[in-house]
């Protein structure tokens, strides 16, 4: 820093206070040592300058401009002290040349007193008189906060968001508070965790509509009933075991930030740090680690919810279309039979209509022949047993033994068991009537002459 | 000697600067100071500017007059139902007596701070003692700080000359094994609505299978409904269509369909005939002349 030389001050600068130069660690006082009153100073300068202008030639007044430092040959002994008093005042105009940068202001505290906040430009302040603090005010500062936290319900939340600030007020950043960064870092810290304890988790895990969704639910966990179809996947109850919290100070996590924000301001103004908030930045807000697996399921579950119902849609959209072609071929079989009966219908009745003309043309003949033609081609195309059966005195037994006994699946020949059923068949005939069950006693007949492989 | 009376007059000049130095002294807006001679204070609390003493005689002692921060060690209280939290918190304060804080901690800033921090701590843990956990980590979170910071606030002002400006609680935290407990029933909780989420998915995809199968019987039994009423009418038709071509003659009808009926049921050759020889169709088989049977049909 300074050498303690003595300089006669070249001021120009209005400065309450004495006419010497002093700072915390002590300067140069000018030419007189007399501390309890200001001399004149003005006085002591013109003096001092019309010397100098007399010993040099020239006014030094251009700082830097130091073109005498050998001792005067003239044996004048102020010339030394004289250089010397020139140099130090040169490198002292000199040294209190400073830039602000655009992107600052400078705070000036004379003799310790605030003085100005000075714009960016090329400034001069005397040195020892004044200290200037530098400050960037345009650079947005930014803090990042990570940290998990307890809810009101008694839950653990991660909460991570990030503040940007800037100063404001460069004399207060500089004055009133020791460390401004750490006061607000700490302020972010008690304000966040306040917020975050001041509501419920889903309150700050989810979005106010989706808390508004599951506030529908009966408190206490209740799981609401389906909905009987869901077409649209949005429809699907929420379901929760940690309902919002009635009295909850966040009503979903978009509130988070602003919220913070407007608490920490208040803060920030209170403690006077001269900084402000431009945003708090919510980044997330997530289960700790330890649950996030468990969270992570639970959104899993979610899409294995969905998927279930598409898969029964899947089945249900491929049913639909075989049921109606199924339904269809119900209809076009009954159609058909319709058509076909119908056809049947008119075939045989036009049949029936052309033998009725014949018919009646000659109805006995006609009636005769149309009988032996159907019984020959029945009896014709069947094997028959005429048995002259009951009490009939001349009938005649025919038994056509070869065809009988002929194997029709392979057995031996007829027995005489065989004979013996055919008889007590031909007993149960003869009781029956003939008309309309030539057919069943036929068959019963074939049931039981018949031998199945035996 | 030129250089000899120079010097001297350098020298002076030194001299001058010293007693300079050492006579004026510079209080800034972020200190406090007192002045003191021979250890005594002589002049309390000296605004900022420039000032004036007794080289020698007199020391000036500066303090930092801006708000300082007291950041506790996190610490394990109790409250009201003898639960644990883990708790740390700031403290803002000042200087405001520059003598009275000179003379309790020789203006050593560790010295004030081991001056609060007990102090902090003991109102705390009464502010904790007195509450429930739940009020402590949502409702009265400030407000529970309120007096004991007056009443800190108070007290070191008398006491070391400091305020307390704001007493803030960080971190409340549940102790390590209670966390661990949190963890687990958040973990269960978040199971069981898993569950019910693939619980709820079954109920859905089960009822809409259900559903569609329900529309498959319906579409069938309908359908089923229509053939039927379609074969229903093709029988009327057709028996309608019998029914006036045969009462046109009955008597013939009735024969007619008998031989077919006959004939379609002896069709496939493998029936064994039975006759009984007094049939109308062996009349003639037994007699030229024929007899008729009472058994013919």
């Amino acid at each position: 820093m300074a050498w303690n030389e003595p300089g006669g001050g070249n001021q120009q600068d209005p400065w309450s206070g004495g006419g010497r130069r002093g700072s915390g660690n002590g300067s140069g006082g000018g030419n007189g040592g007399n501390n309890q009153g200001p001399p004149d100073l003005d006085e002591a300068l013109k003096k001092f300058q019309d010397k100098l202008s007399r010993l040099m030639g020239k006014r030094g007044k251009r700082g830097g401009d130091s073109n005498g430092g050998g001792s005067g040959g003239k044996g004048n002994p102020f010339i030394l002290p004289g250089v010397l008093v020139i140099i130090v005042l040169a490198i002292w105009a000199g040294s209190g040349f400073y830039v602000v940068d655009q992107s600052e202001r400078g705070v000036v505290l004379r003799f310790g007193k605030y003085y100005d906040t000075v714009n960016p430009g090329l400034h001069w302040s005397p040195t020892f008189v004044d200290q200037v603090t530098r400050v960037n005010v345009t650079e947005v500062r930014s803090f990042r906060q990570n940290a998990s936290m307890l809810t009101s319900d008694t839950n653990i939340v991660t909460v991570r968001l990030s503040a940007q600030y800037q100063v404001a007020n460069p004399r207060d950043y500089v004055l009133n508070v020791r460390d401004p960064e750490q006061s607000l870092r700490n302020a972010l810290d008690s304000t966040l965790r306040h917020v975050v304890g001041a509501s419920g988790m889903q309150n700050v895990l989810t979005s106010t509509t989706e808390v508004e969704e599951v506030k529908q639910i009966d408190e206490g966990g209740k799981v609401p009933d389906m909905p009987e179809t869901v077409e649209d996947p949005s429809e699907l109850p929420v379901v929760t075991m940690t309902p919002p919290v009635p009295d909850s100070l966040l009503s979903g996590r978009e509130e988070l930030g602003p919220e913070v924000a407007k608490r920490l301001q208040e803060s920030l103004d209170a403690y006077g740090l001269g900084l402000r908030l431009q945003t708090v930045n919510l980044e997330s807000t997530q289960a700790p680690d330890q649950v996030q697996d468990a969270v992570d399921d639970v959104i899993r579950s979610r899409e294995d919810r969905q998927r279930l119902i598409n898969e029964a849609r899947a089945y249900e959209n491929a049913l639909q279309p075989r049921t109606e072609g199924e339904a269809q071929r119900f209809i076009e079989e009954a159609t058909g039979y319709r058509n076909t009966v119908v056809s049947d219908a008119e075939g045989q009745t036009s049949r029936f209509l052309a033998v009725l003309g014949e018919y009646q043309q000659a109805p006995e003949v006609t009636r005769q022949r149309l009988y032996l033609d159907t019984v020959s081609e029945v009896l014709g195309n069947n094997r028959k047993a005429l048995i002259d059966v009951g009490s009939q005195n001349n009938s005649m037994i025919y038994l056509p033994l070869d065809q009988l006994g002929k194997p029709r699946a392979g057995g031996s020949g007829v027995d005489s068991q065989d004979i013996r059923e055919l008889e007590s068949v031909f007993q149960q005939v003869q009781n029956e009537p003939l008309s309309g069950s030539d057919n069943s006693s036929g068959q019963r007949q074939s049931s039981g002459i018949s031998r199945e492989g035996r | 000697m030129v250089n000899n009376r120079a010097l001297g007059i350098v020298a002076l000049l030194a001299v001058g600067a010293w007693i300079a130095s050492s006579s004026l002294y510079v209080v800034t807006e972020k200190q406090r100071a007192i002045k003191l001679r021979f250890g005594e204070v002589v002049q309390a609390d000296i605004e900022p500017g420039l000032h004036v003493k007794w080289p020698v005689l007199n020391t000036v002692r500066f303090f930092d007059a801006r708000v300082q921060m007291l950041e506790s060690t996190e610490s394990r209280f109790l409250t009201a139902r003898r639960n644990a939290l883990i708790v740390d918190s700031y403290v803002k304060w000042q200087v405001v007596d520059p003598s009275l804080y000179y003379q309790s901690t020789r203006g050593e800033v560790s010295r004030a701070e081991d001056l609060i921090a007990p102090r902090v701590d003991e109102s705390l843990r009464n502010a904790f003692g007195s509450r429930e956990v739940d009020k402590i980590i949502s409702e009265e979170r400030n407000e529970m700080l309120e007096e004991p910071q007056e009443q800190l606030d108070k007290r070191l002002r008398e006491e070391v000359g400091v305020a307390i400006l704001d007493i803030r609680l960080k971190r409340v935290e549940l102790p390590q094994e209670v966390q661990q407990a949190v963890f687990q029933r958040m973990r269960t909780e978040r199971n069981a609505e898993a569950r019910q989420y693939r619980a709820q998915g079954e109920e859905q995809a089960e009822r809409i299978r259900a559903r569609a199968d329900r529309e498959r019987q319906v579409t069938l039994a309908d359908a089923r409904k229509k053939a039927e009423t379609l074969r229903g009418e093709g029988d009327a038709k057709a028996a309608e269509i019998y029914a006036s071509a045969y009462t046109q003659d009955q008597d013939f009808f009735n024969f007619y369909r008998s031989l077919q009926a006959y004939r379609n049921s002896f069709d496939k050759g493998d029936d064994m005939l039975l006759l009984s020889p007094d049939s109308e169709f062996f009349r003639y088989f037994r007699s030229p002349t024929g007899e008729a049977s009472s058994n013919d049909e």
